[in-house]
């Protein structure tokens, strides 16, 4: 998997691994938005470059193996990737599709990740990643679930 | 722009993230209840292609879970990893049998355990799961192999108690070990 440096368009190969106890004191909301320790008894994975410590987006997210499905709890990008002068592209859609495959893993044809965003950036999140919605929330499934890993699980 | 109006500014964009968390537990099941009447509905409409794909995806990572994992205590997860792959493809073993030409009773007692499977087995599955995984990015056919011989190193490894001493007294050292 890989994020692109938007100035030069060069590619970098990135690990997506569990938030250690360590990492918490590294998480300060003016950079990553959000109070990360309120997630600390959920999962939390960080994305990183490969070879680096720097952790450039997070995700938090409930396994809910009765309905079969991952829900995604909170998601972000660093605050230096976000908005026309980000450094790197492609963050959020990695930690969506590392998700993703954590779901098809668990729940093979029934995989599902779901969403809950505010309805302003709801329709960002079915234009880019052709989510379903239901109600407020929105889904991915078979087939779809498919094109999200494929677009971003590569690594060139 | 001042800290706080770049984070509101921030906020206000679409990708910095989502906060999608629930607010209460009653929100959170009746949400559950709508997702999963639609997600029933979709999958009625699944074409057999894709969930036939998706089982494959679901065996691809749960094969690269366990040949990347630390975990030594897992065994036979070559005949499991084997008899997932023919039930999702077929409905009988036998036909499986068939179109690896090898005899149906060969391939049950490879499947219980009770007949180490031979190379010219492990050949033709490669051959089978190459085509059949086509659709499914990053399948490596060698896996096969992969997995039963880390099958094979978590068996010895779990029983050291059995062989260790017996083998120890027959083996010796250079001097300066």
């Amino acid at each position: 998997m890989n994020i692109i440096e938007v100035a030069t368009s060069q590619s970098h190969l990135i690990e997506i691994a569990p938030v250690q106890k360590s990492d918490f004191k590294n998480l300060p909301v003016n950079r990553y938005f959000f109070d990360w320790n309120e997630e600390a008894s959920f999962e939390i994975f960080k994305l990183t470059i490969k070879g680096k410590d720097d952790i450039l987006g997070l995700i938090s997210f409930e396994r809910i193996p009765d309905e079969m499905r991952i829900h995604v709890r909170l998601l972000t990008a660093s605050v230096e990737n976000v908005g026309a002068a980000k450094i790197y592209d492609r963050i959020i859609g990695n930690l969506l599709a590392y998700v993703a495959k954590l779901a098809v893993r668990d729940f093979g044809e029934w995989a599902c990740i779901s969403l809950r965003p505010k309805t302003q950036i709801a329709q960002h999140y079915i234009d880019k990643y052709k989510m379903n919605i239901t109600g407020v929330t929105l889904s991915l499934e078979v087939p779809e679930i498919f094109e999200l890993i494929e677009l971003y699980d590569h690594d060139n | 722009m001042t800290m706080t109006t770049k984070k509101t500014t921030l906020l206000n964009t679409v990708e910095y993230g989502v906060d999608a968390r629930y607010n209460s537990q009653e929100e959170k099941q009746n949400d559950a209840q709508l997702l999963m009447q639609a997600r029933k509905d979709r999958m009625a409409r699944t074409s057999e292609q894709d969930i036939m794909r998706a089982k494959l995806m679901q065996l691809k990572l749960q094969i690269d879970e366990y040949l990347n994992s630390a975990e030594s205590d897992v065994q036979h997860q070559f005949t499991s990893f084997l008899n997932t792959y023919i039930n999702t493809i077929y409905e009988k073993q036998q036909q499986f049998a068939q179109d690896l030409d090898i005899t149906p009773v060969s391939l049950s007692q490879i499947l219980n355990n009770h007949r180490e499977p031979k190379e010219e087995f492990f050949k033709k599955l490669m051959i089978h799961s190459e085509r059949i995984f086509k659709a499914i990015k990053g399948f490596h056919k060698q896996s096969w192999y992969q997995v039963y011989y880390r099958d094979k190193i978590n068996e010895t490894m779990a029983h050291q108690d059995e062989w260790r001493e017996e083998l120890e007294k027959k083996i010796k050292f250079p001097a300066f070990s």
